[in-house]
């Protein structure tokens, strides 16, 4: 099943009907394709997690339409049958370590394929398989999540949603907190998935350096609102409106602007630093041919 | 769900009922359900009926709020009206069955006892609607400061019903998180039977022990880093201010008090 996710005219109102309420997303038209790996950038408070929870049917739109897979959720919709939908797609949260709570790694691993009816034997063997993935021996296994550092519990977590092989991986800050190592092993874990098991991945990050190394489509949000969208070479074409905005530039794009300002000219903005070190190889040459002609 | 908790929930405002001192209003809604047992006729309760309203129109909360509080115990009341409806003797029998009779009496004191636990909720909801928790906090630690003479820890206690009162949020909102999680790995909060429904409770209930004993102890940390002392010596960062309008206040109950002297029979 192709697993696209749109939303047409979503707008999300916490409370609503209260002193409290708050509206946190307005008509919000966008599309997840299968397959993609899309982020979602913008400040906190901007609605990036809870435009998240919609991805499956967490919360309901309280206007507009959701679309997953070949399910709609309108506001009205019930709450039931919304299960099939978890099991396609996962959510790591923000933190989610919090979600621990079994005696054992191995147990809590397989909590979540045994709700969706795997045998016991299934989910133990899916235990085994996610820890590893994530980069933990079995000797951690049948060991208690509540003993061990905060950066293998967040790991046992998010295999805990790996667990449920969804095909869909939507992951709210998942490398907040850990260190630099970590965090790049992490995420060259989720890139594996998304190339070889054709993972549709949803990553909400404050890192510009992820989104150009990773997405292949971007969403900005501000104040509950997609403010620009579209690929990564078209979002940070516009660099002074990202710093205008404090969303931050890809460390290659900002140090070939600062080349730029010294007289280099690139034909295509770099965002990685593979595609800097390509365009300064086939710009030196030209650059060091003008240089010389200013020593003569 | 958990936004229809609205029970002791704070709602901003401006109004006389706000600005009032928390002390008074601690004072004066004690007061008033001490009140409540003056009543004895419907004349008596039609007065502290119009009397309830009048305040909670002067706090400009809406009052929808007040009968969403009283919903929660609904069913407390019911039992009780009924027991008292059921077992009550005296006056006009409707109704008679074993020990069960439905008198005059009876269902004269159900009513009066509905309507003094919907008096009561009514005004102590308005007491936390329009009081910022800590404050009440400040106030009960000011009332209760005379049972310093019996080594009663005043400041202690009261800290600990500012921190409990402080996290009421926070944890209403981590457990939400937490349920979302939950929910996304498969699992199906009020589905299936009893059994079912307490197990699914589990997932819940460990994640919050444990991230409730964390923060205690980073708070307790980061106190003691700060130097913290209580009691003796410590000043107030709320300090709290008696107006002329509280005496005025207070003077209002004492005069409720006369007429429902005088409207009791
Ligand atoms: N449970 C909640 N109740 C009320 N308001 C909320 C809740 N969660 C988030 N909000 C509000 O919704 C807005 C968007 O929040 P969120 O989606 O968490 O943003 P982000 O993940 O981008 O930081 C914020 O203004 C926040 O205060
Ligand atoms: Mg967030």
């Amino acid at each position: 099943m192709a697993m696209d996710i749109q939303f047409e005219k979503v707008s999300y109102t916490y409370q609503p009907k209260t002193p409290f309420q708050q509206k946190a997303l307005y008509d919000i038209d966008l599309k997840i394709k299968d397959g993609s790996y899309t982020a979602i950038v913008g400040h906190t408070g901007s609605g990036k997690s809870t435009l998240l929870q919609h991805l499956n049917a967490l919360v309901k739109p309280t206007e507009g339409m959701v679309r997953i897979g070949d399910r709609k959720i309108f506001p009205e919709t019930n709450n039931k049958n919304l299960k099939t939908i978890r099991k396609e797609v996962g959510i790591v949260f923000q933190f989610p370590e919090a979600q621990l709570f079994e005696e054992t790694v191995a147990k809590d691993i397989a909590f979540g394929p045994k709700n969706f009816g795997v045998s016991e034997e299934e989910a133990f063997q899916l235990a085994k398989e996610k820890l590893a993935l994530v980069g933990l021996d079995d000797s951690y296994l049948e060991r208690s999540p509540f003993e061990l550092s905060g950066g293998q519990m967040r790991r046992v977590a998010i295999a805990g949603v790996l667990a449920l092989e969804p095909s869909v991986l939507v992951l709210d800050e998942p490398t907040a907190g850990l260190d630099p190592s970590g965090r790049k092993e992490m995420m060259a874990m989720f890139q594996r998935l998304h190339k070889e098991k054709k993972l549709t991945i949803v990553l909400v990050t404050h890192l510009m350096d992820d989104v150009a190394d990773y997405a292949d489509y971007v969403l900005v949000l501000e104040k509950g609102h997609v403010v620009k969208q579209g690929t990564p070479d078209v979002v940070f074409q516009d660099i002074d409106w990202l710093k205008e905005k404090q969303l931050g530039v890809p460390t290659a794009a900002a140090f070939a602007r600062k080349l730029s300002a010294k007289g280099f000219y690139f034909e295509k903005q770099p965002l990685t630093p593979e595609a800097l070190a390509d365009e300064i190889v086939k710009v030196l040459p030209r650059a060091k041919k003008a240089g010389d002609k200013d020593d003569e | 769900m958990m936004n229809k908790l609205i029970f002791g929930r704070f709602i901003p405002g401006g109004s006389f009922i706000h600005k009032m001192d928390p002390r008074c209003k601690l004072l004066v809604s004690f007061y008033f359900i001490g009140i409540i047992f003056l009543a004895n006729n419907w004349q008596s309760y039609l007065f502290m009926f119009l009397f309830t309203i009048a305040c909670i129109a002067l706090s400009k909360v809406n009052l929808d709020f007040f009968i969403k509080g009283v919903r929660p115990l609904l069913w407390l009341i019911l039992f009780t009206v009924a027991l008292q409806i059921l077992f009550t003797r005296g006056g006009n029998v409707f109704f008679e069955w074993g020990i069960i009779s439905i008198t005059q009496y009876g269902v004269v004191n159900g009513a009066f006892i509905f309507c003094r636990f919907v008096l009561i909720i009514f005004m102590s909801t308005l007491l936390t609607l329009t009081t910022p928790p800590l404050d009440l906090s400040d106030a009960i630690e000011y009332l209760l400061r005379p049972l310093k003479v019996f080594h009663f820890p005043v400041h202690e206690v009261s800290l600990m019903l500012s921190i409990a009162l402080r996290f009421v949020p926070t944890l209403m909102d981590e457990t939400e998180r937490i349920m979302n999680a939950q929910r996304a790995r498969g699992v199906d909060f009020g589905e299936g039977n009893l059994i079912q429904k307490m197990k699914a409770v589990v997932p819940i209930l460990i994640p919050l022990f444990v991230s409730s004993f964390n923060r205690a102890e980073e708070l307790a940390t980061a106190m003691e880093a700060r130097g913290y002392q209580g009691g003796e010596g410590r000043t107030k960062y709320r300090v709290l201010y008696w107006h002329k309008s509280d005496t005025g206040a207070i003077l209002v109950f004492v005069v409720v008090t006369f007429a429902l002297i005088l409207l009791r029979t």
